[in-house]
């Protein structure tokens, strides 16, 4: 594939178009394939050459595929995404195999072409992949729409490639809002359950994120715990990826990870995190969502982490109950213990709030008397176990 | 189709551009692609200045919008020459008037240089804005006042857009555009929805304020800090705001206002209202003006809470800690608390879960928090600037540095 000719690839491709071998010609079309580092195929005006060779349209497809092998070799991403978007519009692009290729090369050129445009100053943060995630809705468009062909062959089966492609784009640049219609379609959709087991496990992924972030951590274990699980085990790196979102929520509901997990996937960042809060140390907790603040911002990860102090709280209170071994608690040994904890600026008021919001949230079952400025527990069960509480 | 594709994709499209009065073969508009190449042999066109009009009018008002309004009548009140209101036709004050809003329509003449307005007269014009007009003590109603600016400022963002400006003067004008639509949501908080509509006010101000953001990206900004944090406070509560700020640099973010900032926030995100109101207290002015429309939910929460966490029998909180704690004066207070179902018996509340009711029984509009807000607006007066104190002095970095030209004064035949 290196060292074929000009003529020997045009062949190829018009002898997969004409076989309608849609595969074989998705992979001449994509830039997995080692034709594109072929110099002989590296042309700035390849449309003659095509033109012989080809029927249009797939000439002028494949003569932009061309150019885009060459603006790629010159390292300009400007222009190779700008290629691209011509090769992505034209009919031919809507067989599966193809459509997968090219709309994956697209994003990635937007994102390249973006990174490129960033070093000099140039152009607007998230424009490009605004653009191309344009573009990709239009062919996620024409598959939804697909009715006319049979179940076997219908487009639609190209649908949640795409938005897995969308999603990718929608978080990067930060709208998180415009997922919503893409989920509520496959929802509706009876091929949810049947895409391949590698795509469901990205939309799962995603849709998790997209749920912590909405705050429903119920919604964001169940699916994140389901691409964790179905993750194939040779993807480490996919693993882990999907570990550090699953473990935040998993901790806010009480399931702290074992040191194991942490060091097999190379997670160490949230061990000081989950001793912490296990132990109700406010004081560790601050040091270690700072040490590893960058980490965490970076991931997005950091405010839900934070809510983490509300468990810790939980978590030192208990420790003050089972210490003085009665249910009449004065509100003092709480304050006492904060302040032990190095917690700045804190008074009997703020005591009583924080209090206030445990039993609220019911990780207290018991009641503040302020006129004996005593917290009064039930006898039974006063710290319910935090998976039991919502 | 055929034809279509080659009109799109050839790369000699071409169009007769309105700006350089010339052929260009660029795509229009912002964002579109940066120029297309010739054919091999021939040079790439780029034409700098078809995307970027530079405006040439270097007064507040362009002479053709100040004689058509002035021909129809259409001049604010605010921009009449003094001792000509109760003639038939009032003559406009050109040192007064500002070009007015108008909604980009279809069909409408292309824009003309001598119709926009430069950056520097952009932000003289702000400057008057401010400091002429929001902050006299002479207009009134302010609800008037704040229409009349709201509109001009509209405009000034308006003539920002069409010339792609950034830059000092933009961020200048942005930043103050910012500091008035913030002290406007406080001050007008109380007045009815015809008057008033927050809602619009609360829109302009975001994309104002994003704008800004934006801006901030790029080099050093000597009020940066000041206006993050600000819009830390407007958004509480937002995670996306929340998050832009602690991905700004360190040096940014270490800087105080931004942590008091950051810390009301996290009070707010780990559902503590009485640290929240505490801090609340170290705001300045401004500040506190941004932050004023979330004090009701939050002391709604504390309620909340309490109703909870105090809901047994014989449990009594005393009215003054509450109110102390709520900021407010113990007769607000407990009109606060009885509009949520809280019941209060002489200096006692009587908190409890099954009475408390999320939805207020009266309207809250009457609620004023002295201690958080209106307290600090003298103290900003007089510890800054002594002569300030008559203005608002929340516009702290006024015309020093670009004074309003002497052109203006001179054309409008005196002193304002």
């Amino acid at each position: 594939m290196a060292h074929i000719t000009i003529n020997q690839y045009l062949q190829q491709v018009l002898e997969a178009v004409e076989t309608r071998d849609g595969a074989f010609c998705g992979e001449l079309l994509s830039f997995k394939h080692p034709h594109v580092a072929n110099p002989r195929l590296q042309l700035p005006n390849p449309e003659e050459k095509c033109q012989q060779v080809l029927e249009p349209p797939y000439d002028e497809m494949v003569a932009a595929h061309l150019r885009c092998t060459y603006a790629v070799s010159n390292h300009d991403f400007v222009e190779a995404y700008r290629c691209q978007t011509v090769v992505v519009q034209y009919p031919l692009s809507r067989a599966l195999p193809i459509m997968f290729a090219v709309t994956l090369d697209l994003r990635i050129f937007a994102n390249s072409a973006e990174q490129q445009l960033q070093k000099k100053g140039k152009g607007k943060v998230g424009d490009m992949l605004e653009k191309a995630a344009e573009q990709l809705m239009s062919c996620f468009r024409v598959c939804a729409s697909d009715n006319r062909a049979g179940i076997d062959d219908s487009k639609k089966w190209g649908m949640l490639f795409l938005i897995n492609q969308l999603f990718k784009i929608y978080f990067k640049i930060n709208k998180l809002h415009l997922c919503k219609p893409l989920i509520r379609a496959i929802d509706s959709s009876n091929l949810k359950d049947e895409y391949s087991m590698a795509q469901r496990v990205t939309y799962k992924y995603y849709v998790g994120r997209k749920a912590m972030f909405d705050s429903d951590f119920k919604l964001a274990e169940e699916f994140l715990s389901f691409a964790f699980q179905h993750c194939h085990r040779s993807c480490q790196r996919n693993k882990r990826m999907i570990l550090i979102y699953l473990l935040p929520v998993k901790m806010l509901l009480g399931h702290m990870p074992t040191h194991q997990l942490l060091r097999k996937y190379d997670l160490m960042q949230f061990a000081e995190v989950t001793r912490a809060v296990s132990e109700g140390n406010l004081l560790l907790l601050n040091d270690a969502l700072a040490k590893h603040e960058t980490f965490f911002i970076r991931c997005g990860i950091f405010l839900i982490l934070e809510k983490l102090k509300v468990i810790t709280y939980r978590n030192l209170f208990k420790k003050v109950y089972l210490l003085l071994k009665t249910h009449q608690l004065p509100l003092d040994a709480f304050l006492v213990s904060l302040k032990m904890m190095q917690v700045e600026e804190v008074d009997i008021d703020e005591v009583q709030c924080i209090l206030a919001n445990l039993i609220y949230m019911g990780h207290i079952k018991g009641y503040i008397s302020h006129q004996h400025q005593k917290l009064v527990v039930s006898k039974q069960n006063p710290f319910p176990p935090l998976s039991t509480v919502s | 189709m055929k034809v279509i594709f080659l009109f799109i994709f050839s790369p000699k499209t071409v169009y007769f551009c309105r700006f350089c009065r010339g052929f260009c073969s660029r795509g229009r508009g912002r964002g579109r692609a940066q120029g297309t190449r010739w054919q091999q042999g021939q040079l790439k066109e780029e034409c700098q200045d078809e995307s970027e009009p530079r405006g040439t009018c270097m007064r507040m008002c362009p002479d053709r919008e100040l004689r058509e309004r002035e021909a129809q009548k259409r001049l604010h009140r605010f921009e009449v020459l003094p001792g000509t209101e109760k003639d038939r036709l009032p003559r406009a004050d050109p040192a007064r008037t500002v070009k007015e809003y108008s909604r980009p329509a279809a069909g409408k003449d292309c824009v003309r240089a001598h119709d926009l307005r430069p950056p520097s007269v952009l932000l003289e014009t702000v400057c008057y804005l401010i400091d002429h007009v929001a902050v006299s003590p002479s207009l009134q109603p302010w609800t008037e006042v704040y229409d009349f600016v709201f509109d001009r400022l509209r405009s000034v963002r308006q003539d920002m857009i069409i010339q792609r400006t950034s830059g000092p003067e933009c961020v200048a004008v942005l930043e103050k555009t910012v500091r008035f639509l913030i002290y406007a949501s406080y001050r007008l908080r109380d007045e009815p929805l015809r008057l008033y509509d927050p809602r619009i006010n609360d829109t302009h101000l975001q994309e104002s304020l994003s704008w800004l953001l934006d801006c901030y990206s790029h080099g050093q900004h000597p009020h940066q800090e000041e206006m993050q944090a600000l819009g830390l406070l407007y958004n509480l509560g937002s995670n996306r705001a929340l998050q832009h700020a602690l991905e700004l640099p360190e040096r940014v973010r270490e800087a105080p206002a931004i942590r008091l900032a950051l810390a009301v926030n996290r009070a707010h995100l780990e559902r503590n209202p009485v640290r929240l109101l505490r801090l609340a207290r170290q705001l300045d002015f401004l500040q506190s003006c941004a932050l004023h429309r979330h004090l009701g939910a939050c002391c709604r929460d504390l309620l909340l809470l309490y109703s909870h966490a105090y809901s047994s029998r014989n449990c009594r909180f005393p009215l003054q800690r509450l109110a102390h704690i709520l900021a407010l004066e113990e007769s607000q207070a407990a009109w606060l608390c009885q509009a949520h179902g809280v019941t209060v018996d002489r200096e006692w509340v009587v908190f409890s879960k099954v009475s408390y009711t999320e939805a207020p029984t009266k309207d809250l509009r009457g609620l004023h928090f002295c201690e958080l807000v209106d307290s600090k607006r003298e103290a900003h007066c007089c510890q800054d600037h002594p002569w300030m104190c008559l203005r608002l002095a929340i516009f702290v970095d006024p015309c020093i540095i670009f004074p309003i030209s002497l052109k203006l004064l001179i054309v409008g035949g005196g002193v304002f």
